[in-house]
C-alpha cells in the first residue's frame, strides 16, 4: 500500500532557480557540482530508492556559507535539502521538487571537547566513526551508534538511536545544543553547556528529529560519557523467540540497567553468521547483552540477567570480554543490515521500525513473524528491544511489482500493528518520505500542530519540502 | 473586567461554585510562589472536566480574553501570576490517577495530581517518579510539566522532560491534542518537548502519562567535609569526571550549613568551608562499589571528613539539612534574596570565589546551597530591607551573579522558569535570531497570545538583576515547604 498522504512542496520557478545555481558556481566555484553524477549521488538515501535528483550540490564549509546559500534560497524561493553522508533509510535526501542540495560532509571539525564537563562541540558533517577516533585516549565516549556511519548532524536530524540507547538514551537526550540555520538565513544557537536551563522553548528538541524541515543543523554539542570501568558483552541463544523476548521484558521491569539488549531471530542470526563468521553460534532467536559499570556491578547485573535468561528457555552466557571480541560481536550486530541484504544479492531491502510499548513487545513480534510467513517474503528481524523497538529488513526484488507490492503491505501492516498496540511506526528512522500517511493515523491532531509550526517557522515551505509533515 | 456579556457565556459553562468573579473569592488566586507581583484576575474557573476546560478557552479565544492556567501555584517565577483582564484557570479539580501500569512502568493521571502523590500510589509495584522538586509535596504534575521541574534527583535521573512519555491538551483555539506517545519515541516533531518548560504559554495541560522507575533496593549518602570551597567545588568536578553519576550532588557553603544546623540539627560539621551531600542507590552490590569509588575521588579531592550514612534514619537527616536550608536563612536573616543560575560544572571554583568577592564589595552576606552536579546555583544574598540602600544593594549583588553565570557561558535560570520575573532579562541570554524563532513557535499554537501573556518568550537587553525571590522577616510564600 503505497503512501497516500504526501507533504506537498513546489518545483521552483524555472528563472529563480537558473540565478541560483550561476550564483552558486560563481560564488562557490567547484564546491558547487551541476555534473550529473554528483546530482546522482545526492538523489536518494539507502533503502527503498525513491531517487529525485538536485538541481546543484554545494559543499559549504562554515556556519555563514550555509547562512548565506539558504538566504539566497530563501529570496529565490528555492528548495533547501541538507545531506550528511545518504544513509537515511526514509528518503529523507531525496530533492523531492529540485533545488539546491547543501552537503555538509566538508564541515568535519570537531570544534571543542569539554573533558570536565563531559560534552563535546562537532560540525555536522563529523561521522560517529570520526568522532570516536577523536575520543580515543580521552576516556570518554558517545553511546549513540547508528548502523549506519552517519554524520552526527543527520543523526541528530533524525533523532537517530542505536544499540546503546536502553541505558544512554536516543539523540534527543544526548544533543545539548545546537547551531542551526533558520530557514530565512538567520544563524541561531539553541540549547547551551548549562546541564539545565528553563529559559525559553526547547528549540533544541524542536529541531532534533526534525528531518531538516525546520532548518539546517550546522554545528552540535553533545554529551558524552566516561567509558565504564568494566564491559562485558555476552551472547545467549533461545530455543524460541518468544522466550527471548520474554526474557527482555522481565529485563527491563526489573530495572536491570543494561548498556545494551539487541534481539537477532533466526534469519538474521543466519545472515550474521554467514556475513560477519559467527561460526561458533546456532541458527536460533539470541540476545547480545552489554553490561557497563564498576567490576562488581557489571558481574551482579550479569548474574541476574543470566538468571531471567535461564528460566526462559536461554543457553548458558558465550562472555566476550576482551576489546576485540566485543568489537567483533558488534560489529557483526551494526552489519546486521548489510547481512540481511546479502541472504539474496540482487534484491533491495525495505527496513521498518515498529517501536511498542515494552509490554506489547512479544505480542507484536510473535504476529509480525507469522505476517512474515504467511507473505513468503524473507525479512530477517533485529531489534533494540530493551526499548521495544524492532526492524525488519524486508527483502524484495524491484522489477517484481507483485514482490514489491507485498513488501510494501507488510511494512505497511507492521506499522499499523505498532500504532494499535499504543507505538510507533517509527522509533528511529523518522518519517521522511515512506510514513507521512502513518504519521497522520498516529498522531491525529497533533499533526495540525506539526503543520502549524513548519508554517511559522518555514512560511516558503523551502526547507526539505515534501518530507516529515503533511502540508 | 470582563465584558458582562462574555462574564454570563462562561459562567453558563460552568457550576455556579466553579466560576468566581467576587474580589473576596479571587484574591487567593493573586499571586503564585512570586509574592512580589500580585494581580486580581478578572475571573477565577474551576472546570473538573476536560470539555469544561475545552469550552472556556473556546470562548476566550473567542472573545480575544487572555487566560493563565494555574496548578498548584508553588511557582517561583510567576508563572501563574493572573491577567487582570483575563480568565485564571485552575486545575486544581483534576486531581485522578487514572491509571498505573506495573508492565511498562507508566502512570496516567490528571494534571492537578501532587508530584509526591504519584510516588505514594505507585509504591505499591516498587516503582516511583522520579523528578522530585523540593516542593514535591504540594506541587502538581500538570505544574511540573509547564516547568520542566527538576529537582535533587534529576542529575542521574533527568528532568520532567526526560520523565513524561505523554502529554494531552487543549489549544487556546479548543482543540485537543496529544503530544508524545506510549512507545519510548514518537515520530515528527518532538512536541512533548516543546510542551515541557513551555510555561503555560502554548496549551492547557489536561492528561499526563509519565514514565515510573523501579526503586532502588538501596539509597545511602556521603557528607564530605572541605576546608576550602574552591576544592570542594573541583571535588564535584572531580567526581562526575570520574564517570560516577550520583543519584544526588549538592553542595552548601558555611553560611548555609551554620544557618541550617541551628535550625534542624542534622549533624553538619561546622568548620567546614563547604560540603558535599553525594548520594548512590541501587543494588546493595552497586551502591557499595560506587561508594568506595566516591569515597576515594572526595579523598582524593582534599576532603578532610567523609562520613557515609548508616541507615536510612541518617540518610534522611542528612538530606533535612539540605532541604530546610532555605527556611533556616530565613530565621537568621530579616530579608533574603534567591538566586538561580545554572553555569559549567567546571566553573565551579572561579564563580565562587567571585561571589565570595563579590559579598565583600556589597557588604552583604551570602549563603550558597546548590544542585552542583547540574552547576545550578542557588545563591541566598541577605540583607535588611528596613536599612537604608540595603534592598538596592542586594539587588546588585544578584544582578552582579547573573550576569557572571552568563560571562562564564550559562544560563539565568536553572529551574525557576522565567515567568514575569526574568522576562525583561532574558535578551542578554538570547539574539534578537533567537528570540525571532521563539515568537514563531509561540505565534504557530497561539497567534493572539492569549495564553499566559507577558510570560515567558523573551524581549530585549539586560539580563541580571531579576532571577529573586524576595523574602521578608522569614515570611516565605508556602512557608510550609521544602525549597530548592
Amino acid at each position: 500500500m503505497p503512501p497516500t498522504l504526501s507533504a506537498r512542496g513546489v518545483r521552483p520557478d524555472a528563472r529563480a532557480l537558473a540565478d541560483v545555481v550561476t550564483r552558486l558556481t560563481q560564488d562557490y566555484g567547484e564546491r558547487a557540482a551541476t555534473t550529473r553524477a554528483i546530482r546522482d549521488q545526492h538523489s536518494h538515501g539507502e533503502g527503498m530508492a525513491d531517487a529525485a535528483l538536485p538541481d546543484v550540490v554545494v559543499f559549504p564549509q562554515s556556519n555563514d556559507e550555509v547562512a548565506a546559500i539558504v538566504r539566497l534560497c530563501h529570496a529565490a524561493r528555492v528548495p533547501v535539502i541538507p545531506f550528511g553522508v545518504g544513509t537515511s533509510l526514509e528518503g529523507h535526501v531525496a530533492a523531492l521538487y529540485g533545488g539546491v542540495c547543501l552537503d555538509l560532509s566538508q564541515m568535519t571539525q570537531v570544534l571543542e571537547v569539554n573533558a570536565a564537563d563531559l560534552d563535546c562541540r562537532v560540525q555536522a558533517g563529523v561521522t560517529r566513526e570520526q568522532l570516536d577516533a577523536e575520543l580515543k585516549g580521552t576516556g570518554l565516549f558517545f553511546p549513540i551508534d547508528p548502523g549506519a556511519n552517519a554524520t552526527l548532524g543527520g543523526m541528530a536530524a533524525t533523532r537517530a538511536s542505536g544499540t546503546n540507547a536502553v541505558r544512554y538514551g536516543t539523540m534527543r537526550e544526548n544533543v545539548l545544543g545546537l547551531t542551526v540555520v533558520t530557514a530565512e538565513g538567520r544563524v541561531i544557537r539553541t540549547g547551551g553547556r548549562a546541564r539545565k536551563s528553563s529559559a525559553g522553548y526547547d528549540l533544541t528538541r524542536l529541531i532534533v528529529g526534525a528531518e531538516g524541515t525546520l532548518g539546517v543543523i550546522t554545528e552540535i554539542q553533545l554529551r558524552l560519557y566516561g567509558v565504564p570501568e568494566a564491559i562485558s558483552a555476552a551472547v545467549c541463544q533461545f530455543a524460541d523467540l518468544e522466550g527471548a523476548v520474554d526474557a527482555v521484558i522481565l529485563a527491563m521491569q526489573h530495572g536491570i540497567p543494561v548498556a545494551r539488549i539487541e534481539l537477532l531471530d533466526d534469519v538474521q542470526m543466519d545472515a550474521c553468521i554467514r556475513y560477519s563468521k559467527l561460526d561458533e553460534f546456532a541458527v536460533l532467536p539470541t540476545l547480545f547483552f552489554e553490561f557497563h559499570g564498576s567490576a562488581a556491578a557489571v558481574a551482579e547485573q550479569a548474574g541476574q540477567m543470566q538468571a531471567i535468561a535461564a528460566a526462559h528457555g536461554g543457553s548458558a552466557f558465550r562472555w566476550a570480554t576482551r576489546p576485540e571480541d566485543r568489537n567483533r560481536l558488534w560489529k557483526a550486530r551494526h552489519a546486521a543490515y548489510y547481512a540481511g541484504m546479502a541472504l539474496l544479492p540482487g534484491r533491495q531491502g525495505f527496513a521498518t521500525d515498529a517501536c511498542v510499548p515494552i509490554s506489547r513487545l512479544a505480542d507484536c513480534i510473535v504476529e509480525t513473524k507469522a505476517d512474515i510467513a504467511i507473505t513468503g517474503l524473507t525479512a530477517p528481524i533485529v531489534g533494540h528491544v530493551g526499548d521495544g523497538n524492532f526492524h525488519l529488513v524486508i527483502l524484495f526484488d524491484p522489477t517484481d511489482p507483485a514482490e514489491r507490492a507485498a513488501a510494501e503491505g507488510l511494512a505497511h501492516r507492521v506499522s499499523l500493528r505498532a500504532i494499535r498496540m499504543g507505538g510507533t511506526c517509527t522509533g528511529e528512522h523518522g518519517i521522511g518520505t515512506h510514513k507521512l500517511d502513518v504519521l497522520a493515523l498516529e498522531h491525529g491532531d497533533a499533526v495540525e500542530t506539526m503543520r502549524t509550526i513548519k508554517r511559522a517557522l518555514d512560511p516558503h515551505n523551502i526547507m526539505n519540502p515534501g518530507k516529515t509533515v503533511p502540508l | 473586567m470582563l465584558d458582562s456579556a462574555v462574564s454570563s457565556r462562561l459562567a453558563a459553562l460552568l457550576p455556579p461554585e466553579a466560576w468566581l468573579t467576587a474580589d473576596e473569592d479571587t484574591r487567593a488566586y493573586e499571586c503564585d510562589g512570586l509574592t512580589l507581583y500580585r494581580t486580581r484576575p478578572a475571573a477565577v474557573a474551576l472546570p473538573e472536566t476536560e470539555a469544561q476546560v475545552v469550552a472556556i478557552l473556546r470562548q476566550c479565544h473567542q472573545a480575544r480574553i487572555p487566560v493563565v492556567a494555574r496548578g498548584a501555584g508553588t511557582g517561583l517565577s510567576g508563572g501563574a501570576t493572573p491577567d487582570a483582564g483575563g480568565v485564571l484557570l485552575s486545575l486544581a479539580k483534576f486531581r485522578r490517577i487514572l491509571a498505573i501500569d506495573p508492565e511498562s512502568q507508566t502512570a496516567v493521571v490528571q494534571p492537578g495530581v501532587r508530584n509526591l502523590a504519584i510516588s505514594e500510589a505507585a509504591a505499591a509495584h516498587g516503582l516511583y517518579y522520579a523528578p522530585d522538586p523540593s516542593s514535591q509535596i504540594a506541587c502538581t504534575i500538570g505544574g511540573n510539566v509547564a516547568e520542566n521541574a527538576g529537582g535533587v534527583h534529576c542529575l542521574k535521573y533527568g528532568l520532567t522532560v526526560h520523565n513524561v512519555r505523554r502529554v494531552r491538551g487543549v489549544l487556546i483555539d479548543g482543540s485537543t491534542v496529544e503530544f508524545g506517545g506510549d512507545a519510548l519515541d514518537a515520530p515528527g516533531y518532538d512536541l512533548l518537548a516543546l510542551i515541557n518548560g513551555s510555561e503555560g504559554l502554548l496549551a492547557v495541560i489536561t492528561e499526563v502519562t509519565v514514565k515510573l522507575t523501579p526503586k532502588p533496593l538501596l539509597a545511602q549518602v556521603a557528607l564530605a567535609s572541605f576546608d576550602d570551597v574552591g576544592r570542594a567545588g573541583l571535588a564535584v568536578s572531580a567526581v562526575i569526571g570520574a564517570g560516577i553519576v550520583p543519584a544526588g550532588l549538592e553542595m552548601m557553603d558555611r553560611a548555609a550549613t551554620r544557618a541550617v544546623e541551628a535550625f534542624v540539627h542534622a549533624n553538619y560539621p561546622l568548620d567546614a568551608q563547604a560540603i558535599l551531600l553525594v548520594e548512590s542507590d541501587g543494588t546493595p552490590e552497586e551502591v557499595a562499589a560506587e561508594m568506595a569509588e566516591i569515597k576515594r575521588v572526595l579523598a582524593a579531592s582534599g576532603a578532610t571528613a567523609i562520613r557515609v550514612s548508616t541507615d536510612e534514619k541518617e540518610r534522611l537527616l542528612l538530606w533535612s539539612g539540605r532541604k530546610a536550608a532555605f527556611p533556616a536563612v530565613g530565621r537568621i536573616a530579616a530579608d533574603y534574596i534567591c538566586m538561580d543560575g545554572t553555569i559549567p560544572r567546571r566553573t565551579l571554583p572561579q564563580v565562587l570565589a567571585r561571589i565570595d568577592e563579590f559579598s565583600h564589595r556589597f557588604g552583604l552576606a551570602c549563603a550558597n546551597v546548590f544542585h552542583a552536579g547540574d552547576g545550578n546555583l542557588h545563591p541566598l544574598i541577605m540583607f535588611d530591607a528596613n536599612v537604608a540602600e540595603e534592598a538596592e544593594r542586594a539587588e546588585a549583588f544578584g544582578a552582579a551573579i547573573l550576569e557572571l553565570c552568563i560571562e562564564v557561558g550559562g544560563t539565568i535560570t536553572g529551574e525557576h522558569g522565567v515567568g514575569i520575573e526574568k522576562i525583561r532579562q532574558m535578551c542578554t541570554q538570547f539574539r534578537p535570531d533567537e528570540l525571532t524563532s521563539f515568537l514563531g513557535v509561540k505565534a504557530a499554537f497561539d497567534e493572539h497570545g492569549l495564553l499566559n501573556p507577558g510570560k515567558a518568550v523573551p524581549t530585549l537587553h539586560r539580563c541580571a538583576e531579576f532571577g529573586k525571590m524576595h523574602v521578608h522577616r522569614g515570611a516565605l510564600p508556602h512557608p510550609e515547604l521544602p525549597r530548592f
